[in-house]
C-alpha cells in the first residue's frame, strides 16, 4: 500500500474536504457561505481576515474557508492555499468594470503548484442583476477554456436568490469525491 | 600577626570582587537583553525602527546640499545604515506580526529605491552600463481630466439611464441621485445612496453624503463623508477622509430607508475598517468631523 493511498483512505474514513473561497472583493464570497449556512445575509460588510464554517452536505463534511477579496489582503490568499481540495472562484457578474482584473488574479493562482491537485468552480455571482454578464460571455472574459490544469465548471447564481448555490457545491463535491474517495 | 590580620582583609576583598563581578555581569546581561530583539516589545521595536527610518530619510535628503567629494561616503553610510536596519527587522521577525513584517519591508524597499534613485541622480556613475534604467511608474493617477467615480457594478451608460436626479430604488445594487453634478469636477458631489452596497474608487476633494448598506471607499483622498451605514464601511488605499454622521433630512427620508431595507437608528458610520492599517492603534488615513465643522444644512448646497 502505497502512501497516497493511505492518505486516500484516511480522508475517505473522515469524508472531510477543504474548500477555498476566493475572488475579488464584493463578489458575494462571504454572502455565499452564510447563505449556505442559513445565517442573515444582510448585515454583511467587506471581510477582513477570513472566515471559517464546517457544513455537513450529503454526508460529507465541508471545511469552507471564506477569505476577503480586497486588494490588499490579495497577498495574503496563499496562506491558505495547502491542502486545498476544491476552489470555488466567485465573480460580480455586474461589476463588469472590474471583470478584465478578475482573470489575471484568476490564473495567477492556478500557477500555484500548492492548488494544483484542486477542482475548480467559478460561481458566477449576482445574476439576479440586471445587467449580469451572461455565462458564456464570462468564460471568454475569464479565459476558462486556456484551463487545461484543473477539472473547472462555471455555473451562474445568485447568493441573494440561492439560485443555483447547491446545484455548484453538489458538482464540486461530485468531482473532489471521485479525485479523493472512491464515490460510494 | 600581621598575616594574620591580612587574611580576613583579603577574603573580605574577595568576596566583594566576587559580588561585583556579578552585578556586573548581571548588568551586562539586562543591557544585551534590552538590546536583543527576542525580548522587545513591539512597541520598543516600533520606535526604534521609526527612529532609524527618520535618521535614514534625513540622510538622503541631505544628500543634495553635501559637496560632492562626500558624497560617496554619504551613501555608502545610507546603504550601511537600510543594511542595519533590515538586520533589525529580520532579528525582530519572532515577535513581529505578517502584517508589520510586511509593513516594514515595504518601508525599508522604498527607502532603498530612494537611496538608488538619490545616487543615480546626484552620483552618476563613471564606469560603463548598460543603459537599462528602470522607468519609475507614474506615482499616481491624474484624475483631473476624467474625473471616474462609479457605483457599485454600475458601468457608465447605467449611471446615465439612471440619471433621474432623485432615488431608484427599484433596484438594490445601484443608486444614486444628483447625478447632475455628479462626474463633474466640482469640488461638492452629492451621491444620495440608498441601496446594499456602495463601491467608491478614484474620488479627491468631494463631499459625499451617503446611505447604505457597505461603502468600500478605494485610491481616494480628501473627502469628508456623510455617511449612514448599516453594516460597515471599509478603506483601501485612501488618504485624508474624514467622516461624520449622515444628516441629511428630507421628507420622505423614512420611506426611502424602508425601501431600501436600511435601518435608520443603525448606523455604524464611526466603525471603519481601513485596510491598510491593521493595527490597533487609529488609522492615520481617517479621521472625525469636529461636530462644529460639519456642514448642518444640505438644502441650500
Amino acid at each position: 500500500m502505497g502512501f497516497l493511498t493511505v492518505l486516500k483512505k484516511m480522508k475517505q474514513k473522515e469524508k472531510e474536504m477543504r474548500i477555498l473561497m476566493l475572488g475579488l472583493d464584493n463578489a458575494g464570497k462571504t454572502t455565499i457561505l452564510k447563505r449556505f449556512n442559513g445565517e442573515p445575509i444582510n448585515t454583511i460588510s467587506p471581510t477582513l481576515g477570513f472566515n471559517i464554517k464546517t457544513l455537513e452536505h450529503r454526508g460529507f463534511k465541508l471545511n469552507m474557508w471564506d477569505v476577503g477579496g480586497q486588494k490588499s489582503l490579495r497577498s495574503y490568499w496563499r496562506n491558505y492555499f495547502e491542502c486545498t481540495d476544491g476552489l470555488i472562484w466567485v465573480v460580480d457578474s455586474a461589476d463588469k468594470r472590474r471583470l478584465e482584473d478578475c482573470p489575471n488574479e484568476l490564473h495567477v493562482l492556478l500557477k500555484e503548484e500548492r492548488l494544483s491537485g484542486a477542482t475548480l468552480l467559478i460561481f458566477a455571482n449576482k445574476q439576479d442583476l440586471p445587467g449580469a454578464c451572461a455565462v458564456e460571455e464570462l468564460r471568454d472574459i475569464l479565459e476558462l477554456d486556456k484551463i487545461k490544469t484543473h477539472h473547472w465548471k462555471i455555473i451562474r447564481c445568485s447568493a441573494v436568490t440561492g439560485e443555483n448555490l447547491l446545484d455548484g457545491i453538489d458538482w464540486l463535491i461530485n468531482d473532489i469525491a471521485a479525485r479523493i474517495f472512491t464515490l460510494d | 600577626m600581621d598575616i594574620m590580620d591580612q587574611k580576613p582583609n583579603k577574603l573580605n576583598i574577595l568576596t566583594k570582587r566576587e559580588l561585583e563581578r556579578q552585578i556586573n555581569l548581571q548588568k551586562k546581561k539586562e543591557n544585551k537583553d534590552l538590546l536583543s530583539a527576542d525580548t522587545e516589545k513591539l512597541g520598543f521595536f516600533e520606535t526604534i525602527f521609526a527612529e532609524k527610518q527618520n535618521y535614514i530619510e534625513c540622510l538622503l535628503n541631505d544628500s543634495p546640499n553635501l559637496p560632492k567629494s562626500q558624497l560617496p561616503d554619504h551613501f555608502n553610510l545610507v546603504s550601511k545604515e537600510i543594511l542595519t536596519l533590515q538586520k533589525y527587522v529580520a532579528a525582530s521577525t519572532i515577535f513581529l506580526r505578517n502584517y508589520d513584517l510586511k509593513r516594514c519591508q515595504d518601508i525599508l524597499q522604498e527607502l532603498t529605491a530612494k537611496a538608488k534613485d538619490y545616487e543615480d541622480e546626484f552620483l552618476p556613475k563613471k564606469k560603463f552600463g548598460f543603459k537599462n534604467k528602470i522607468k519609475q511608474r507614474p506615482s499616481h493617477k491624474n484624475l483631473n481630466g476624467s474625473k471616474y467615480d462609479e457605483v457599485d457594478a454600475v458601468t457608465k451608460p447605467r449611471i446615465t439611464e439612471i440619471n433621474c436626479g432623485f432615488f431608484n430604488r427599484s433596484n438594490e445594487m445601484l443608486t444614486m441621485a444628483n447625478t447632475d453634478i455628479f462626474m463633474k469636477d466640482i469640488s461638492v458631489e452629492k451621491l444620495e445612496n440608498l441601496s446594499t452596497s456602495i463601491f467608491a474608487e478614484n474620488c479627491e476633494n468631494c463631499t459625499l453624503v451617503i446611505a447604505c448598506q457597505q461603502l468600500r471607499l478605494h485610491n481616494s483622498k480628501n473627502i469628508d463623508i456623510y455617511l449612514h451605514v448599516t453594516s460597515r464601511a471599509i478603506m483601501e488605499d485612501c488618504k485624508g477622509i474624514f467622516v461624520a454622521p449622515y444628516n441629511w433630512k428630507y421628507e420622505g427620508i423614512e420611506d426611502d430607508f424602508q425601501n431600501a431595507s436600511l435601518d435608520l437608528t443603525v448606523n455604524n458610520w464611526r466603525c471603519i475598517d481601513d485596510f491598510n492599517w491593521l493595527s490597533e492603534k487609529h488609522s492615520p488615513n481617517w479621521k472625525e468631523i469636529d461636530e462644529k465643522d460639519r456642514i448642518k444644512s444640505w438644502d441650500d448646497i
